[in-house]
């Protein structure tokens, strides 16, 4: 038997390339997009490089003086520490002696003396730090780059629970319409009336009344995308009424995707676009609110730093002439916010077909 | 028509019945209690037990949603826990403060943000597009709060161009003394955000099958842009316009609270941190009516305007 | 009088009111206008330091009767009230009935008063109509009782179940004042609004929350400033008693008061002359007024006055000493054996009240001695304890003592039964400080290897989980009713839980010392016993001991006659104002 002439491999058809390989290409020539690109990566590994410890892990030593100056303002005067510094020893009157009514009296010797074996470590305070120091004498630059990485976490796990809330409902809505629609058109309503200061609020106070929501960053993660889901869900809903009617849904139906799978399998995929821009203006949306309710008092706790507790610290220290972590928290936090702004432009740029 | 307004005003008693349930929920059952703010310094359980009875507190919930959609619908709800004052007087009197800065507001950005707009769209894709963009996006990015910090302490403080801060009654010293300050810090905040929305529903007219015709047609661009291009863009500015309306009720508490405007910002804010329900509950009513009121106007304008448009 | 030569005064309240009915308010904000509006039966004179109470629409001031349990009270014939439509045109005089009415007023339970504690457990016969009034939904104001003797028109007598000296004090307090029936009744619901008083000034425009403004009542008597117990070595007495010579009081015709809560406008505001008065500097601009503790030049170049005082406060932080907290978790930090006073006493030592003191409080505090602050009778200026001066190694010895070791090596300590510790501190989220405050902790706790966690609860709250019980560390603070030890010793007294006595404290033996002190008056003996009694406090720690804050209150030099009280809360009827001057730097 000859061997068989196999026809040669049919010419591989050329494959058009898929939305997000377009968007990428059109990306690339951004310049503006990718300079903001670049500085989003940059903050994203400065967080990443301070989660893991290996920048700012120190953050909360208290270094420098109190309000310890700039290392370019070196010789200026700074009256707060001097006064920590100068402080008056308190009128050394013999103390009263407790010994007849205090229950510890019995162990007093034991206790002197093990007093006296403790090292007592005294750390010398620098006088200035690289970008100045706040009241406590923490590095401020430290202090703003701990801080982004809470604030652009917060902001970022906020945006992503808001958007999954907001697609999921939304796909419902559009997907099934009816009373599932009716139901969830009115819920969005409601939280549509009620004005946003309020609702915020409502749920900030919620949380802090009950404590169910959790602990640490969990609580006003919660408190921002349990209020801020509304704008997705109204762009997704539409989406998916715009796509229920299209070929290739019905196409899905009859070779019997289930209803599921053609909500999430098959719409969902066309319409991420929508919600990636979404996510990404919720992102930055979310940053400036967390800022508002650290000066509220809802923020973050109290042995974390981000740049909305730095900014509420800093209310009153421009008065008095101590602008650093003003500085430092307004210009960090308006780089990343510019930079992920500008960012979403390009990508909704990139991503939209119509404007070319 | 009649029978469409008439049927949306129908559809809106589900809605407030669920701003109520809602409020009820986050305030009366979950939020803290009342009686502990407007309790002495020194008080037993049972005194905070008497307050409790004479706020209404101590009735069964359902009881107390009951009274509450009762005060809905006769748009009485009563005295501030705190200070005894009519909530109706409250809410009238601090609305004018408010408005006599967000109003102001609303109208120099939305015509400074359709103004700029236009010429940066007419200018579309230069340096100068992209320019101002970036520098809209950098205001856009720095803190509101920063904002009111450094410009009370630069402008009212070290330049001495505004007062530091205050109202008077006279509404004319308001507008002309003590407002502009706070307006202008309003507007710059919210400039940046409208133009580049504005700019986009420009960009969107301009991408139209209409506009390429006129050119074709030979008009002039600059009418293209004046004449075809923004009677188009108004409906969606328009929109957005009307979804901003309702905001400025409340205003900004952040503004009032620094520049000492007795407003409704800081009463709502601080009604919240006092757990005063009266002034809370008839807050969030009648913005959430204000709102849905402004929604309807505004499809019916649509109609008015855009015969395409048809009622569902 | 022509307009130029009307004397206003302008100031800057730190807090919003809430309204001018005095047995209706609480907040020292509201107490103040009230002062100047409505006159208590006796009162404090303006300069006598330590404070002296002298009448004021009382003839006298009266002696205790009946071994402390009875006081007569005669009022001044010819007192009037400023005028009112509900008047109907007729001058109204004051009557000692007028008395009978406030007092009852604070127990009547539709008025929820804050106040409502002065009067319990004292008055003969109050108790018992106001559980009456709380069955019947309804107070009946018209049922004499034995406890208040109207007798005739201007005399009014108390006869007390029990002896109280400090009754006088109460009576002093500027929301102890009589009001006129017809009034309260006209006004009904509104009588927050409608203040109708003796005292020289009437409320004449109310913005809330914005604008407060007083006027002169025209059907007050006048007075002149008592000179009998001013010190003329002081600078401050000696220029009131300069300012005011031969003058016929109040001075000042008009007050404008502007509530402006936050801190960097109201500090801007008097910078720019927009105010006359800046009470209570914030402390964060301490630096910018007072460098180095000497006034800016700036400042002093225009003349402006500095008056440091020492309020009669103290703050402190609260350990809940139950065993378990009101919702039945565990309570580590409670309990009077002497593992618990061991960890209290440790955390007390771990804390750094320098740094609370220079850091978060600028400089403008003194650390508290004891739970009785300067300026208040009963004071002890020689007591010392160093129980809780900040001494991290004796913290960490005395924990090791005692068994707070690190067993399960996650480098922090752990109970002695082998429990893990984690100490929650909570805190009112409203304000900065506060967060610092807690921020301290956090990390002194820490030094010593100390789990501590910070949680920020709103203010309402904050109120309710302290009074019943549900927290283990929290931050407190107590500012003298009145100017005797009583006041502050009653915070840890044991029956006193559920109400003042945030941290539960039952220890008998100092219930015993402080029963047996409210016999006797102030002297050697009841000095004693309150010496005894802070030992007691110093041994178990319910408290860490803060500090009594400085305040510090700016005049501009045409505010003439200036002088803080302790006690008042404005100082408005004494002082005058050079016009010209105040016009000058307003251009």
């Amino acid at each position: 038997m000859s061997a068989i002439l196999t026809s040669p491999p049919a010419a591989r058809p050329h494959e058009s390339p898929g939305l997000w390989m377009l968007a990428w290409r059109r990306l690339r020539h951004d310049r503006v997009g990718m300079l903001s690109l670049a500085i989003v990566v940059f903050f994203l590994g400065l967080m990443a490089a301070s989660y893991f410890g290996l920048v700012a892990s120190d953050w909360s030593k208290e270094k420098g003086v109190s309000y310890a100056n700039p290392s370019f303002l070196a010789g200026q005067e700074n009256l707060e520490a001097r006064n920590m510094a100068e402080r008056r020893a308190a009128v050394k009157a013999p103390p009263v002696d407790l010994s007849d009514v205090d229950p510890l009296a019995p162990r007093y010797k034991e206790w002197a003396e093990r007093a006296a074996k403790i090292a007592v470590t005294e750390v010398k305070r620098s006088e200035t730090l690289p970008f100045g120091g706040d009241k406590w004498g923490r590095d401020v630059l430290k202090k703003a780059i701990k801080g982004s990485e809470v604030s652009i976490f917060v902001g970022l796990a906020s945006a992503l629970l808001a958007t999954f809330i907001g697609t999921v409902l939304g796909a419902f809505a559009g997907y099934w319409g009816g009373k599932v629609n009716d139901l969830l058109e009115w819920f969005y309503n409601i939280f549509t009336s009620i004005p946003y200061i309020l609702l915020i609020l409502a749920f900030a106070a919620v949380a802090t009344a009950t404590g169910k929501f959790g602990k640490g960053i969990v609580p006003i993660v919660l408190i921002l995308s349990l209020t801020g889901w509304t704008g997705i869900y109204r762009l997704i809903r539409a989406e998916y009424i715009k796509h229920c009617n299209r070929e290739y849904v019905k196409a899905a139906q009859a070779i019997g995707a289930s209803n599921a799978s053609r909500m999430f399998h098959h719409i969902l995929p066309n319409v991420s676009h929508v919600a990636l821009v979404q996510l990404s203006q919720y992102t930055v949306g979310f940053i400036k609110a967390e800022v508002i309710l650290s000066f509220l008092g809802f923020g973050v706790p109290v042995d974390m730093v981000s740049w909305g507790t730095m900014l509420a610290e800093a209310q009153n220290e421009l008065v008095i002439g101590k602008w650093w972590q003003l500085a430092a928290a307004g210009a960090s936090m308006a780089v990343l916010v510019t930079a992920f702004s500008l960012l979403t432009d390009s990508l909704r740029d990139a991503l939209d077909p119509k404007l070319k | 028509m009649t029978a469409y307004v008439i049927r949306r005003i129908w559809q809106m008693i589900p809605t407030i019945l669920g701003v109520i349930l809602l409020i009820f929920i986050l305030f009366n059952w979950v939020g803290g209690d009342p009686a502990q703010v407007l309790a002495g310094k020194i008080s037993n359980p049972d005194q905070i037990a008497n307050i409790r009875k004479q706020l209404g507190v101590d009735q069964p919930y359902w009881y107390q949603l009951w009274v509450f959609v009762k005060q809905v619908f006769t748009f009485d709800f009563g005295r501030s826990w705190s200070t005894n004052e009519l909530v109706s007087h409250i809410i009238l009197t601090r609305v004018g403060p408010t408005l006599t800065v967000m109003l102001p507001c609303l109208a120099i950005t939305s015509t400074l943000a359709v103004l700029f707009a236009v010429m940066v769209a007419y200018v579309r894709g230069t340096v100068t597009d992209r320019g101002i963009m970036i520098v809209c996006t950098v205001a856009m990015s720095v803190s509101f709060l920063v904002y009111i910090i450094v410009f009370q302490w630069l402008f009212g403080f070290v330049l001495g161009w505004f007062p530091v801060q205050g109202w008077s009654e006279s509404f004319w010293k308001n507008l002309t003394y003590y407002a502009p300050l706070p307006i202008m810090l309003a507007v710059f905040v919210g400039l940046a955000p409208e133009l580049r929305l504005y700019r986009s529903f420009f960009l969107d007219e301009i991408n139209q099958d209409y506009v390429r015709t006129a050119r074709a047609k030979g008009v002039p661009e600059k009418k293209v842009m004046l004449k075809h291009v923004m009677r188009n863009a108004l409906i969606p500015i328009l929109t957005n316009l009307a979804i901003l309306l309702p905001g400025i009720f409340v205003g900004s508490f952040l503004l009032e609270v620094f520049f000492s405007i007795p407003g409704l910002g800081r009463e709502v804010v601080t009604a919240v941190n006092r757990s005063d329900f009266p002034v809370i509950k008839a807050v969030t009513v009648y913005l959430a009516i204000i709102t849905m009121i402004i929604n309807l106007l505004v499809d019916v304008l649509y109609k008015l305007v855009d015969p395409r448009v048809s009622f569902k | 009088m022509a307009d130029a030569q009307r004397k206003v005064l302008r100031v800057a309240f730190r807090a919003a009111e809430t309204g001018f009915d005095p047995q209706r308010i609480f907040d020292r904000y509201s107490v103040g206008i009230c002062e100047n509006i409505y006159e208590t039966l006796v009162s404090y004179d303006y300069l006598a330091r330590p404070v002296k109470l002298v009448p004021l629409a009382a003839e006298a001031v009266p002696e205790p009767e009946e071994g402390g349990t009875r006081y007569t009270f005669r009022i001044k014939p010819g007192i009037y009230y400023s005028d009112d439509p509900v008047f109907h045109g007729h001058r109204r005089e004051l009557v000692a009935a007028d008395v009978e009415y406030a007092i009852k007023r604070f127990r009547d339970p539709k008025l929820r008063s804050p106040y409502e504690w002065l009067f319990e457990h004292n008055i003969l016969g109050l108790d018992e109509l106001a559980e009456r009034a709380k069955k019947e939904g309804k107070f009946d104001y018209d049922t004499k009782i034995p406890g208040i003797e109207v007798r005739g028109k201007y005399v009014v007598s108390f006869k007390l179940k029990e002896p109280n000296f400090n009754f006088l004090y109460f009576m002093a307090m500027p929301n102890v004042v009589p009001v006129a029936r017809e009034v309260i009744e006209a006004y009904d619901a509104d009588t927050m609004a409608h203040p109708v008083g003796t005292g020289p000034y009437v409320l004449k425009e109310w913005v809330r929350r914005s604008k407060i403004v007083l006027e002169r009542n025209p059907n007050y008597r006048g007075f002149e400033l008592e000179t009998r117990y001013a010190d003329m070595a002081d600078e401050w007495d000696r220029r009131a008693v300069e300012a005011l010579a031969g003058k016929r009081l109040p001075l000042i015709d008009r007050i404008e008061i502007y509530p402006i809560e936050d801190e960097q406008p109201r500090f801007l505001a008097f910078l720019n002359h927009e105010h006359d008065i800046l009470d209570e500097l914030p402390f964060q601009f301490i630096n910018q007024v007072m460098p180095n503790g000497k006034l800016a030049p700036q400042l002093a170049a225009q003349g402006v006055r500095v008056f440091p005082e020492l309020q009669p406060e103290i703050t402190y932080d609260v350990f809940n000493m139950d065993a378990k907290t009101n919702d039945g978790a565990e309570n580590p930090v409670g309990g009077y054996t002497p593992e618990r006073v061991a960890l209290r006493r440790a955390m007390v030592l771990a804390h750094d009240r320098n740094q609370e003191i220079y850091i978060v409080r600028k400089g403008q505090a003194i650390a508290a001695q004891s739970p009785v602050p300067p300026g208040v009778v009963g004071y002890d200026p020689d007591f010392r304890s160093n129980a809780q001066d900040p001494d991290p190694p004796r913290a960490k010895a005395l924990l090791d003592m005692f068994g707070y070791v690190d067993r399960d090596g996650d480098g922090w300590r752990d109970t002695p039964d082998g429990r893990a510790l984690t100490v929650h501190y909570k805190y009112n989220l409203g304000g900065q400080e506060q967060r610092e405050l807690a921020e301290l902790w956090v990390k002194c706790l820490a030094e010593v290897g100390i789990r501590a966690e910070a949680v920020a609860v709103q203010f309402a709250d904050l109120i309710n989980d302290k009074r019943v019980g549900k927290f283990q560390l929290a931050g407190s603070a107590w500012i003298a009713d009145y100017p005797d030890a009583q006041n502050f010793l009653q915070l840890l007294y044991g029956p006193n839980t559920e109400q003042s006595n945030e941290a539960r404290f039952k220890l008998p033996e100092y219930d015993r010392l402080y029963e047996k002190s409210l016999t006797v008056p102030d002297g050697e003996e009841r000095n004693r016993l309150y010496r005894e009694m802070t030992r007691l406090v110093f041994a178990y720690a319910p408290w860490r001991l803060g500090v009594t804050r400085r305040f510090n209150h700016l005049q501009y030099p045409w505010v003439k006659a200036y002088k803080k009280h302790p006690i008042l809360y404005t100082n408005y009827k004494w002082l005058d104002i050079d016009v010209a001057a105040q016009q000058a730097a307003m251009k």
